[in-house]
């Protein structure tokens, strides 16, 4: 059988640098190979570099300096209807730490300057006054995992509409308020640092899986064209056929 | 309470003199904690002090170091100087400074005053302490559990950089040298391509944003682990073609370096060291000090913070290598030293939980910020990973880079180091190194010390 081929994108490995996050990758890539699937990984190194959203399955974005984030998400917004069809795919968009901006409605500096983010995640950032330094262990509600790792928070985030990834066992997480990180979909971010992958292999391996799951529903969806064309024009004809009185 | 400058002044003299016949070693901020407190801006009431004869060195790496060579040069050249200590760097340890090289009525008596400054505390010392010299040796990651990013200690010094300061730059560092615009004028510093220059090509290795524009920094060598000639992939910030300090040639067999048309006699010869000697040539030729003279300075300077230490025990040769925790960048410099020995070796590793303030943390992440290939491609006879919490993530970390995980022996306590250091007469090599912080690494000088007078 040939082996299971997912593609993940590392965004901006330069300039999105903080935190040793790049040993994430690494785990992704160690994980994969323990899985027996065969996982290219891609640098996107420059904000002019296009992404082939359509052949990837993950795309991670490590922690960086907040003063990039404007750059980053208008390098984003060049491929925008892209990157929808690639949340509503359900494919994996992953935030690290502070590029939670990225992924939120919009980030206050602490000199009330404002960072807009994508907005892909209905969340707001609040910059801290002190950087906060601490262990972090939470359990992501869907999967029931328990993570283990630290988080050097320099911003507060509020959950709105968006769901949380997990709830805290132990540490700050999102603003102190018991919650962890947020998700939509498959587009999920984490305040927790470790390398997060590399100390919490379960959750890496809970992501390739279902990655790879997620690869075969697309191919069955493409595959079923008809079926699926048939399904619509079925349900749409009980829709508006005449009730049985 | 507050009291006039006058009697705090007093007051902190008294300490002093209490605190160094206590202990000499000891107590070297107090003095200027308490009166800093009993005064409100105590530190601007000194007089006598020449603006432009203060020169203060802050950084993330390389700060006690420079300072102390700095100071060393110039009070070597026969000038009047004042210096704070290691570990006096904040606004308590100047004030001591000035407290000790004053008259009583708060005249400064020295003709210079060179001030090693903590990052953090730049923006409130020089706000009552306004230096018109200001040397940034480096801007790196350290500390994240204070600093969070280097842009936050950028934030600081852009702050304090106005057109009244020389600025002493690094050529090769992207972060701070984008702060050149600022200042009134700017002496580069830099390190020529040398026979310990390196490339970066693996597909893992990552630069920095640039300050200036947020693009990718490229670089087209390292002299350190992200220090090297760079240009921006977009704007023009990069290194200067023609740096005012130059260190073209450094001639290991004779410690020497070469800048300008002078030779400079060297003890240290890590490529760290390297540019503090640059770094202290911009500041001292500025300052008016001859090349004889720094020359002269140079070969009698002895640092008392040196970071290496050899030691022997039964026979084997013990090189211990200090690094500060979460400053990837004294911790690569540590594992460079290991992957130059290419004779077998054995590798005793102790990283530890972040104990510097509450929370402690357990924080590992940093490891991730280097790279072990170049010590796991050397012949290791056994890696023994120790301390009580964070040993099994130095193991995973030495693995992830090519260590054998069948070389690798683990130790989750740190209370009875002689279990740990026993090992040693186990092992077929004599050539041991040993990577901890400073508290570890003198319980295992105790412990081998006991042990030697046990054995006779």
């Amino acid at each position: 059988m040939d082996k299971i081929e997912l593609k993940l994108v590392w965004l901006y490995p330069d300039i999105l640098n903080l935190h040793g996050e790049r040993g994430s990758v690494q785990a992704f890539q160690k994980v994969a190979e323990n899985l027996g699937i065969s996982l290219e990984i891609e640098r996107i190194d420059n904000y002019t570099d296009k992404i082939d959203f359509e052949n990837t399955d993950i795309i991670f974005c490590p922690p960086g300096e907040l003063k990039v984030i404007p750059e980053v998400k208008k390098s984003l917004e060049i491929q925008k209807e892209e990157l929808e069809q690639y949340i509503k795919d359900r494919k994996y968009l992953i935030a690290v730490g502070t590029t939670g901006s990225l992924l939120a409605k919009e980030t206050i500096r602490e000199d009330n300057t404002k960072i807009e983010g994508l907005g892909i995640l209905d969340i707001t950032g609040q910059e801290r006054k002190m950087v906060l330094g601490d262990d972090l262990h939470f359990l992501i509600e869907k999967t029931k995992q328990e993570i283990i790792g630290s988080q050097i928070q320099m911003i507060d985030f509020t959950l709105h509409k968006a769901q949380p990834l997990g709830e805290t066992i132990y540490g700050y997480g999102n603003s102190g308020a018991g919650n962890e990180g947020a998700r939509n979909l498959n587009v999920i971010f984490t305040n927790c640092l470790g390398p997060v992958f590399v100390k919490n292999p379960w959750w890496t391996e809970a992501i390739l899986k279902d990655a790879v799951l997620n690869k075969i529903s697309l191919f069955s969806k493409e595959e079923y064209t008809i079926e699926n064309k048939s399904f619509e024009t079925t349900k749409d004809f009980i829709k508006r056929k005449p009730q049985i009185t | 309470m507050k009291l006039p400058f006058q009697i705090a002044l007093c007051i902190g003299k008294a300490i002093a003199i209490a605190a160094r016949i206590v202990d000499n070693n000891r107590g070297t901020n107090i003095s200027g904690k308490i009166a800093t407190k009993l005064c409100p801006n105590f530190i601007n009431h000194f007089k006598k002090i020449d603006y432009n004869k203060v020169i203060m060195v802050t950084g993330t790496n390389g700060k006690s170091t420079t300072t102390n060579l700095i100071a060393h040069t110039i009070a070597k050249s026969g000038r009047k100087t004042a210096t704070n200590g290691e570990g006096a760097n904040m606004m308590g340890g100047v004030a001591t400074t000035l407290i000790k090289n004053s008259s009583l009525s708060g005249k400064f008596k020295k003709e210079f005053l060179i001030l090693e400054i903590d990052e953090r505390s730049l923006p409130a010392i020089h706000e009552v302490l306004p230096a018109r010299n200001l040397v940034i040796t480096n801007l790196q990651k350290d500390q994240v559990q204070r600093n969070g990013d280097p842009d936050f200690i950028y934030r600081k010094f852009e702050k304090v950089i106005n057109k009244e300061i020389t600025l002493y730059i690094n050529n090769e560092e992207p972060r701070s040298k984008a702060l050149e615009d600022k200042a009134g004028q700017v002496v580069y510093f830099s390190v020529d391509k040398n026979e310990n220059s390196f490339e970066k090509n693996s597909f893992y290795c990552v630069t920095l944003p640039c300050p200036k524009c947020n693009h990718k920094i490229e670089y087209d060598y390292f002299n350190l682990e992200s220090i090297g000639n760079f240009h921006c992939s977009n704007c023009n910030h990069s290194s200067e073609e023609k740096p005012q300090v130059k260190i073209t040639n450094i001639d290991l067999e004779n410690n020497q370096i070469e800048c300008g048309e002078e030779l400079y006699p060297i003890t240290y010869t890590t490529p760290f060291y390297i540019y503090n000697y640059a770094a202290t040539i911009a500041v001292a030729k500025q300052m008016g000090i001859t090349s004889e003279e720094i020359a002269s300075g140079f070969k009698t300077f002895v640092n008392p913070g040196e970071r290496r230490e050899i030691l022997t025990y039964k026979g084997k040769t013990i090189h211990y290598l200090r690094m500060k925790q979460e400053n990837p960048e004294t911790l690569q410099s540590a594992i460079d030293t290991v992957a130059k020995d290419k004779n077998s070796k054995a590798i005793f590793i102790g990283f530890y939980e972040v104990k510097d303030f509450l929370p402690y943390y357990s924080n590992t992440f940093y490891f991730f910020d280097c790279n072990f290939q170049d010590v796991t491609k050397t012949p290791v006879e056994k890696y023994i990973v120790f301390s009580k919490t964070v040993c099994y993530d130095t193991a995973n970390r030495i693995i992830y880079d090519g260590a054998d995980s069948s070389k690798i022996e683990i130790y989750d306590y740190e209370e009875d180091i002689s279990v740990i250091l026993k090992k040693m007469d186990e092992l077929k090599t004599n050539n041991i190194y040993i990577l901890t912080g400073m508290k570890p690494y003198n319980k295992i000088k105790s412990f081998l010390a006991e042990e030697a007078t046990k054995n006779g």
